[in-house]
């Protein structure tokens, strides 16, 4: 810009050097201020991400080899032959956490906005599924034992306790639980941004309470409402707690837990990394779009 | 008169949707601490010759190691965000950075990966590229996986914060350092506590990086719960561990909407 020097004055134009030097000192500051974050990303997040990318090409465990490590691409194969039923099993919790949030979710985030006062009571209780899958999968475990605090409501609804425990509804109810939050909190910051009086001008014209949400709210909060079941859905493909404590052999097969058993049970780094490299590959996909779909980024 | 007549059904249908939606709101919320209740209930019982007073006794007892290191390893990984964060904000907000969006979006990313994959991939690199300390590998993998949480609410903090203060601050003859010392941060405080507040609940409560990254003779206490679930089965007194971690969370949580409030959980997933 200092050097569009035809129309500077030329008092300004002996400000330059000032101008140009401060800048440069600012442009250091940026870059001294961001390295630290940088480096903890790049150190302990990325170069990880890019090593086991690395070594999902490798035989088995022949990185310990003396020889070298071997390159290959049967890992992925074997993805593909052996462990397909894995990745469906994660992808179908998945979805199914995810309807369910999106059915119990919506209406929940529309009542919390439009009708209670008593917000800072709600906020506090939905504090404690973010706590953790693990106590949830936990509690939920001993709640459906026969003599457990759901035992009387199951009785109630004819319900063998049996058929609840290690099986795929309780996982998936464990799954929502934790999940509900994320719904709730993209759901309720769209529906914050909708005027109210859109709804009763609908009213005063006649609408039925039914055209008012399909025709006025759901379009309306349609960006806040596919970010959150997406959101919903990336978390949920990480599960890990609650197929194990709470799943039968088929829902223990998701893909997490057996990243785990892969790579520390049976030390077969090669298709560990490949796996958790699908798992990486699907939870960035989903937030990418679910990112997208939610505006107001918060740095512009 | 017959105008009373035709409103009263109306006012009536009213009262009962009203009713019918403050209890779906209730029921999702009986669903919220359901688990925690079951949790608490069994510790609490006298199921398996134990009393509840045993099974807290065993809480400080035999537990209490493990969660002097979730205290331990909690403190030096929000330590690390902080460090980490408060510059990285200052500079997102505050200076022309070419690139701003994909930066934030590059930062945020963390939250975003699985904790399965985290632990694997720093597994596989503490073992074959670069060995690290025994209790730092965990603290560093603590930070990576929470400091996106509490960059949010200080970039928000400082958003909302007018540049006019550090500006009069420079005008009266204060350094860039005074002015952020002495004007900015006490400014933003409780967007930095909202932050050290989320943080703590994630790796407070954090199994699942820990299960792949803790070195053998580093058990966190929510560690402890995961492996004597998985060896020991329902027993009461992990229950009783298990209550005491989501108390100590659940007091952080009420101290802070008491201290500041919830406002400044925008952009994070509290609403």
């Amino acid at each position: 810009m200092a050097t569009d020097s035809g129309s500077l004055t030329s008092s300004v134009r002996a400000l330059a050097p000032e101008l140009r030097r401060r800048q440069r000192a600012d442009r250091f500051r940026t870059a001294m201020f961001l390295a630290p974050a940088a480096l903890l990303a790049i150190l302990f997040l990325y170069s990880p991400l890019a090593f086991i990318v690395h070594m999902s090409f490798t035989i088995g465990s022949s990185f310990l080899s003396p020889a070298g490590p071997q390159y290959t691409v049967d890992n992925y194969g074997l993805m593909l032959d052996q462990y397909l039923p894995n990745l469906l099993v994660t992808i179908q919790l998945a979805t199914l956490a995810m309807l369910v949030d999106l059915v119990f979710g919506v209406p929940f985030a529309y009542l919390l906005v439009r009708k209670v006062r008593y917000r800072d009571v709600v906020r506090a209780v939905m504090v404690f599924p973010m706590f953790g899958a693990l106590y949830v999968a936990f509690g939920l475990s001993f709640a459906l034992l026969p003599g457990g605090l759901l035992d009387p409501v199951l009785r109630l609804l004819g319900i063998p306790n049996t058929a609840l425990l290690f099986s795929l509804p309780a996982v998936v109810f464990a799954m929502s639980i934790f999940t509900f939050p994320f719904m709730v909190m993209n759901v309720g910051t769209a529906l914050s941004n909708v005027d109210p009086t859109l709804e009763e001008a609908a009213a005063c014209l006649g609408a039925r309470p039914w055209q008012t949400a399909t025709r006025v709210i759901l379009p309306l909060t349609r960006a806040g409402i596919v970010a959150g079941a997406l959101m919903v859905f990336g978390w949920s493909i990480g599960t890990f707690a609650e197929p194990l404590l709470l799943g039968s052999l088929n829902e223990q097969r998701s893909l997490a837990w057996t990243v785990y058993q892969n790579a520390v049970v049976e030390n077969d780094y090669g298709i560990a990394s490949a796996m958790g490299i699908v798992l990486l590959a699907l939870a960035f996909v989903v937030t990418y779009f679910s990112l997208r779909y939610s505006r107001g980024a918060l740095v512009e | 008169m017959t105008a009373m007549t035709l409103h009263r059904p109306r006012l009536k249908a009213r009262r009962l949707t009203d009713i019918l939606s403050h209890g779906y709101i209730w029921f999702c919320l009986v669903l919220f601490v359901l688990p925690f209740v079951a949790l608490l209930t069994q510790s609490l019982g006298e199921r398996g010759g134990t009393s509840g007073i045993d099974n807290y006794a065993d809480v400080f007892g035999s537990f209490g190691d493990n969660l002097l290191w979730s205290f331990k390893i909690s403190g030096l990984a929000l330590l690390v965000d902080l460090a980490v964060c408060l510059p990285a904000a200052y500079a997102l907000v505050r200076y022309p950075v070419p690139g701003k969006r994909v930066i934030f979006s590059l930062l945020q990313l963390p939250l975003y990966v699985p904790g399965a994959v985290i632990g694997l991939s720093l597994l596989m690199t503490y073992t074959f590229v670069y060995p690290i300390e025994f209790m730092w590998g965990l603290v560093l993998a603590m930070s990576v996986g929470s400091f996106p949480l509490m960059l949010t609410p200080i970039v928000v903090a400082l958003k909302d914060l007018p540049l006019v203060f550090e500006e009069a601050a420079e005008c009266l003859g204060a350094t860039k350092w005074q002015a952020y010392r002495k004007i900015v941060f006490p400014l933003i405080g409780p967007g930095v506590s909202a932050g050290l507040l989320l943080c703590f609940i994630i790796v407070f409560n954090e199994y699942l990086v820990t299960l792949f990254v803790a070195p053998p003779d580093l058990e966190t206490a929510p560690l402890r719960v995961f492996n004597l679930v998985r060896t020991n089965g329902l027993a009461p007194s992990t229950a009783a561990l298990a209550v005491t971690m989501q108390l100590i969370s659940f007091v952080a949580v009420l101290a802070f909407f008491r201290l500041f409030g919830t406002r400044h959980f925008k952009g994070t997933y509290i609403l």
